[in-house]
């Protein structure tokens, strides 16, 4: 099957998918026994008719059936809605979009960075002091809860005086030029990317060493080994080169990450991201918003499959597409 | 924590001919280690009654919020004496806004091993009001401090785990029959039902587990006791496991179907059904307790994640998410009070345990996954 | 505007109860206890509710406050009152100085601020948790994040005065108030300009009341709180600087009511022309922030959302300093947000952030917040106890639901009516004990409808100390018999209750814990039930199936008729005993109890008596009312604290002038500077 083929056929068999995640996640925040406008119920200064008016503003007085067709009619129309404080959903998705970008490109590029070299590291050194210490440190990352991880580094924050407590932009920020607004936003980022990283370390830095494990056995590089080559030409010319291959399709699942944000991280740092966006609003059943997060997250994670297809088989023409 | 439990036996010590997976596992020193830390963690959890000075619920509004009982070694002579406790006072000063316990001068209460204490009954069953330790009344022996209620933190980490530690293998319990099933039937009956059927997982998947996670939690009706609480979060937690599983017993029952040795039983007149059940059952066998082991872990931590944003296990109920929970809620007072983080501890050093089990094991029973 | 609740937040303070001696507060509740059992209910004038309430005072005398009440009210911080704001008259000015009044010039009248001269220049930095604004139309903010924001860009014509509570006029030059009490004549001073230049007239002032507050844009509850007995007052434009504003009968919260910023006619008229829903919209978040036109000391000029609203001064703000300068002093106000409290803690003590306003400083945080003063470079101020009161009540509704089943089973009705019932458990709980442990001691007890804040706390009536003798005996007098363990009614049945309360808030779930250890040691069985928030307010709200609640409320310090919404048997929020309203939104009271019919005449009456001293006999009558009955059993109130860094000048905080963060205690923002030497 041809590429533009395959991926109009995967296009096509993602729509009913989305149609599901749609309906899915609707009856769920429907579910929810949560009322978006308590705080105005409980506030005595507000009105009823103030009541009245909101509700009707946000369509919560219709049966749930036409709200769902309301906010799907909408969306075919590429209108998202408006969330429970009035704003565009759009617009607030977009006002995050770039600053979860920002924080999530740069935890995966580190990632990459230090897992690819750590997984061959430890590959070589099988067992040996290098591929313990990885696996400690690795197994450090995925055994701490992200948002106590993030708490102690605001903690050393504090203690040191060093980084910024949070955030992503100090207040002088618009009077600084370019060049240090870059180097403000960088000083932010440091401790949630940190974060980010470590948790995420381990996931590759494994797949990184136990492909080149499974590599190194393979019956070609007991060949190259055989006909003489050094060990460093063996590994780094014969091997490596085929142990990244199969890591292309964990690049299409951190391509989907991008966007879907890391709710709790960016809350206890206060990182103005989508997760936290997002997470407020299943806090407070902001429907429009939630839907369009969900969704968004849901598009992203297909792209990503099938990005990771394509590109396995660009980097492997052996692979058919099916 | 069958398994634990299996693994605490003294091994027999002669070299077997064929080693068996366990025997591998145990003799990895890390996953050695990290088993005995677990079977530590859940004898703890079963025995909290007998092995913790107080009850879960027991509670001495006089002395909320205390810090870690100070233990004493000497007597005013300054001469080693059994450890004992003081007795002591909470003031409050109106200037500094401190409040401060001051211990009261007196004999103080001796640490007592196998005490008497509250009535208990283990597993619900076996009472009993023999406590390993503790102090008589009123003398108060709060090894990390008290709760805003003046319950006690140490013993409270022990009934936490007894949630924590249940969770992530409760959950296990119905994420992977429901996960194995569905994969099955849908591999097994295959067509358009299987096609809806993965769609259907699919969409699961494709929902950002997280969000899902808080939205189920929502979801919950308000009106729960506390046990029907925790039994609905574990639900919860199953329902994003199960999909994922589903999948790859999926595509392993489509792949063992074409396999020789079943075509062969099929061949012989054995029923289609009992034919996948027998075969595919043990073939996935492996691969399931390796993801069961690291897939308890996950539950863990989405617990303690879910309890962050007061969505886990209520209180007055224990558990290390929500006593974590508590302790972030005055994040900037945790250096004064560093004792609070130990549930965020026990968390990490659970965490870390299962998943050094679960790597050995996979080692151990996927050579061919070795390492990942 | 009045009270928004923080039932989400409700979390702190400071002060602490030492316990007053058993002996004094036995014989005080009894008296209280044997004084209500007499009760007779007051006839309709209010003379006569009056001279009631004077009698019960009688009977009262032996109320003492407790003395660990009063050594925490000495702690609160006393800024010294300033001499009154005095107008300067000047000639039209230049930017930054008003030049002395001149012959043949355009003459501007400015109010003259009242603390040292600072230094200009400089940003402001508050933080503030939560969500962030969600609008920049002040007239549309219905949640405190928005309508604190705005409060930096409008004034109203007229405000309280943060040390005696008094009003004077801010945009007025000047009211008066008519003999009839039936009209209010504002006079604006002259020569006020909105931020774009354009002159502020009583124009601006009839469109925000005539259109804008009486046709419902945006926000209607200004509407609802104007209106007397649901009529609008008319308002009369008399010139450019007069307006006149006329009841049908003299209603004395009017002067609070009025407490509306005025909106620029100019840029709003013509949205006034369109549907409402587009009003809405103007001025919303991602509004172009150049369009803001404002009359306050600030402006919004930029918003990141989930990270900071930046306000640049306005150089049109009409006062200035007692050298003549147009204030205010500082360039720009930075509102920091930040998800949640702790983290807006450590971004102070991260010097990323100036000042921690009353809604940031809970009393569990105080004492390690004291600790760290002086390293910190900044000052604690403990202004007393916050407006927000944190009762238990039980569902007194008597009525059916539509489908024939009572809201409350029958058998429990009885016990939640029985005033003895309630009292007893008013005298089970150990308010101590909770201030100690949830408040860390940072707070006071409470027993009154008005919190100690108020400026009409009936402050005859005292507190007692728990005692579980006095409670039995109570419980007793009607009939409840303890049988081993539990308690019973007199009819045999078990008292047995679920107790609900907002689920995830570890104060309130402390609260409960206690109350429920202490009604045990009654014989009451309370079912402890946290709930979440939102279904916490749906089922005393509409659904009305709950058995007992604790939960906080906010007050009001200068204004009790606030309460009214509350305190009134047709109130929105008359939870205790709600009732739903009718299809064309007014809710129909035919079954009012004895003690809430005199509440309502309380109300009415002091809805239209204008006498200071009149109305504080009104007001304390309604309290000694709800003392006795108990319709909410308070439990504390926490108290309010400050703290703000030693860079910044002229800070005068005070218990009455607080209104939303970021203005919150920063009454006087025009003249708050940073000291340059300090940095």
């Amino acid at each position: 099957m041809s590429v533009p083929i395959f991926i109009l056929k995967r296009i096509l068999q993602a729509l009913p998918l989305l149609f599901i995640i749609s309906v899915m996640s609707f009856t769920m925040l429907k579910l929810a026994p949560i009322d978006p406008l308590a705080h105005l119920r409980a506030n005595p200064s507000i009105s009823l008719s103030a009541i009245k008016a909101e509700e009707e503003r946000l369509g919560l007085n219709k049966p749930a059936p036409v709200q769902y067709a309301i906010w799907i009619t909408n969306l075919l129309q590429g209108d998202m809605g408006i969330s429970t404080s009035g704003a565009s959903v759009f617009v607030l998705l977009m006002q995050r979009a770039g600053n979860t970008l920002k924080l999530s490109a740069l935890s995966i590029l580190f990632t990459w960075l230090i897992a690819i070299p750590a997984g061959v590291a430890a590959a070589v050194d099988r067992g040996k002091f290098v591929d313990k210490m990885f696996g400690i440190l690795t197994s450090v990352g995925m055994s701490m809860p992200t948002f106590l991880f993030a708490l102690l580094l605001l903690m050393f924050a504090l203690a040191t005086h060093l980084l910024p407590i949070g955030g992503l932009t100090s207040s002088n920020y618009f009077e600084l030029d370019t060049i240090h607004q870059i180097l403000d936003e960088l000083k932010h980022l440091i401790i949630p990317v940190t974060v980010l990283t470590f948790v995420s370390l381990a996931g590759i830095q494994r797949q990184m060493r136990a492909n080149l494990l499974d590599v190194l056995r393979a019956e070609y590089v007991r060949t190259a080994r055989a006909k003489g080559l050094s060990e460093h030409t063996v590994i780094y010319h014969h091997a490596l080169r085929n142990a990244i291959n199969p890591l292309i399709t964990l690049l299409g699942f951190e391509f989907s990450s991008l966007l879907s944000g890391a709710a709790l991280t960016e809350t206890v740092l206060a990182y103005p991201g989508l997760g936290r966006l997002t997470l407020e609003g299943v806090l407070t059943k902001d429907m429009n918003l939630v839907m369009a997060s969900l969704m968004l997250g849901a598009v992203m994670l297909i792209i990503g499959n099938l990005l990771a297809d394509v590109l396995l088989k660009f980097v492997d023409p052996r692979i058919t597409l099916e | 924590m069958e398994s634990a439990v299996g693994i605490i036996e003294p091994v027999i010590l002669k070299e077997p001919l064929r080693k068996t997976p366990w025997d591998r596992l145990w003799e990895d020193k890390l996953a050695r280690f990290s088993l005995l830390i677990l079977g530590l963690l859940y004898f703890c959890a079963a025995f909290s009654d007998p092995l913790t000075p107080y009850s879960m619920d027991f509670n001495d509004a006089d002395v909320a919020n205390a810090p870690p009982s100070i233990v004493h070694w000497h007597n005013v002579q300054g001469k080693i004496v059994n450890p004992y406790v003081l007795q002591v006072e909470r003031t409050f000063n109106h200037e500094t806004y401190q409040q401060s316990y001051t211990e009261l001068a007196g004999s103080g209460y001796p640490l007592q091993l196998f005490i008497k204490g509250e009535p208990y009954k283990i597993f619900g069953i076996i009472p009993g009001d023999i406590h390993l330790f503790g102090v008589q009344n009123p003398g108060h022996l709060f090894l990390l401090g008290s709760d805003i209620n003046g319950r006690d933190n140490f013993s409270r980490l022990f009934y936490g785990a007894q949630k924590s530690l249940t969770i992530g293998f409760l959950g296990l319990f119905i994420a992977f029959p429901i996960g194995i099933i569905y994969g099955g039937m849908s591999g097994f009956v295959g067509g358009a039902v299987d096609n809806a059927m993965m769609r259907v997982a699919e969409a699961i998947m494709s929902i950002p587990s997280f969000y899902l996670l808080i939205g189920l939690a929502a979801m919950l009706p308000p009106e729960m006791t506390s046990s029907q609480r925790f039994a609905l979060i574990t639900v919860i937690l199953s329902f994003i496991g199960w999909a994922g599983l589903a999948r790859v017993v999926r595509g392993m029952v489509l792949s063992i179907r074409e396999e020789e040795f079943v075509q062969a039983a099929r061949a012989a007149g054995m029923p289609e059904f009992f034919n996948v059940i027998k075969h595919v059952l043990p073939q996935t066998a492996s691969f399931i307790i390796v993801a069961a082991t690291l897939q308890v872990p996950s539950f863990i931590l989405s617990e303690s994640g879910l309890s962050f944003i007061g969505l886990g296990i209520q209180q007055p109920d224990a558990s290390w998410g929500n006593m974590l929970k508590a302790a972030l809620d005055n994040a900037n007072e945790l250096v004064d009070q560093p004792w609070l983080l130990a549930p965020g501890f026990l968390i990490f050093i659970t965490i870390l345990c299962f998943n050094n089990v679960g790597d050995v094991l996979r080692d151990v029973l996927d050579p061919k996954m070795q390492g990942r | 505007m009045a009270p928004i609740v923080v039932l989400s937040f409700l979390l702190t303070s400071c002060g602490s109860d030492k316990s007053n001696t058993n002996t004094t507060t036995v014989s005080t509740a009894t008296t209280s206890t044997t004084a209500t059992t007499n009760q007779t209910i007051p006839s309709t004038t209010a003379t006569d509710s009056n001279d009631q309430g004077a009698a019960k005072e009688a009977t009262r005398t032996g109320v003492i406050p407790t003395p660990t009440v009063e050594a925490a009210m000495s702690h609160i911080a006393k800024t010294p009152q300033p001499r009154p704001f005095k107008l300067i008259r000047a000639s039209a000015s230049t930017a930054d100085k008003v030049i002395p009044e001149v012959d043949h010039q355009p003459i501007a009248e400015f109010w003259q601020a009242r603390g040292e001269p600072g230094e200009f220049g400089g940003t402001f930095t508050v933080g503030a948790f939560g969500q962030g604004p969600k609008t920049f139309n002040k007239w549309q903010a219905a949640d405190v994040e928005s309508d604190g924001i705005c409060q930096l860009m409008y004034e109203d014509l007229l405000a309280p005065d943060p040390w005696t509570g008094q009003y004077y006029p801010k945009l007025a030059k000047s009211f008066s108030i008519s003999a009839d009490k039936k009209e209010i004549t504002f006079v604006l001073r002259k020569g006020l300009k909105w931020s774009d230049g354009h002159p502020l007239t009583a124009d601006d002032v009839v469109f925000t009341f005539d259109t804008i507050v009486r046709k419902g844009y945006g926000n209607s509850s200004y509407r609802d709180v104007l209106s007397v007995h649901g009529k609008f007052p008319d308002v009369i434009k008399i010139d450019d600087l007069t307006v006149k504003f006329r009841t049908t009968v003299p209603f004395a919260p009017i002067l609070n009511g009025l407490r509306v910023a005025i909106a620029p006619k100019h840029i709003l008229e013509k949205l006034t022309k369109k549907p409402v829903a587009e009003f809405g919209k103007f001025w919303d978040v991602n509004t172009d922030l150049s369009t803001l036109v404002v009359s306050g000391p600030f402006k919004v000029s930029r918003y990141l959302p989930a990270q900071r609203v930046e306000l640049t001064r306005n150089p049109n703000y009409s006062m200035v300093d007692s050298l003549g300068r147009r204030l205010p002093y500082l360039n720009r106000f930075d509102v920091s947000i930040v998800p949640d409290q702790p983290t807006e803690i450590l971004k102070f003590y991260g010097n990323e952030t100036d000042f921690l306003d009353i809604r940031a400083v809970r009393g569990s945080d105080a004492a390690t917040m004291k600790k760290r003063e002086t390293e910190g470079g900044f000052k604690m101020y403990n202004l007393g106890p916050d407006d927000g009161t944190m009762f238990i009540m039980f569902n007194m509704n008597r009525r059916k639901n539509p489908k024939g089943k009572y809201y409350v089973d029958p058998i429990k009705q009885k016990w939640f009516e029985s005033r003895s019932f309630r009292q007893a458990v008013s005298h089970a709980i150990n308010r101590k004990q909770i201030i100690s442990n949830v408040l860390r001691g940072v707070g006071l007890p409470l027993y009154t409808a008005e919190s100690p804040a108020s400026i009409y706390v009936d402050k005859n009536l005292g507190g007692y100390a728990q005692d579980l003798v006095l409670a039995a005996d109570l419980l007793a007098t009607d009939g409840f018999v303890k049988k081993g363990e539990w308690l019973y009614d007199k009819d045999g049945h078990q008292v047995e209750f679920t107790l609900n309360t907002n689920a995830g808030n570890t104060t309130r779930d402390a609260v409960c814990v206690m109350v429920v250890n202490e009604l045990k040691k009654l014989g009451i069985k309370a079912n402890y039930q946290p709930i979440d928030f939102n279904i916490l307010i749906d089922k005393v709200e509409t659904s009305l199936d709950w058995q007992a609640v604790v939960m906080g409320l906010t007050g009001d310090k200068l204004e009790p008729y606030n309460g009214a919404n509350i305190w009134k048997s047709n109130g929105r929020l008359h939870m205790f005993n709600q009732r739903l309203p009718a299809p064309d939104g007014s809710i129909p009271v035919t079954d009012a109890r004895d003690f809430e019919i005199f509440i309502d005449q309380c109300f009415d009456k002091g809805a239209t008596t204008f006498d200071p001293a009149e109305r504080r006999k009104l007001f304390d009558a309604y309290q000694e009312v709800a003392y006795d009955e108990l319709p909410f059993i308070y439990l504390y109130s926490t108290l309010d604290i400050t703290a703000m860094k030693n860079k910044v000048g002229n800070y005068m905080p005070t218990p009455l002038g607080i209104w939303y963060t970021p203005k919150g205690s920063l009454h006087n923002i025009e003249e708050i500077y940073i000291k340059k030497a300090v940095h």
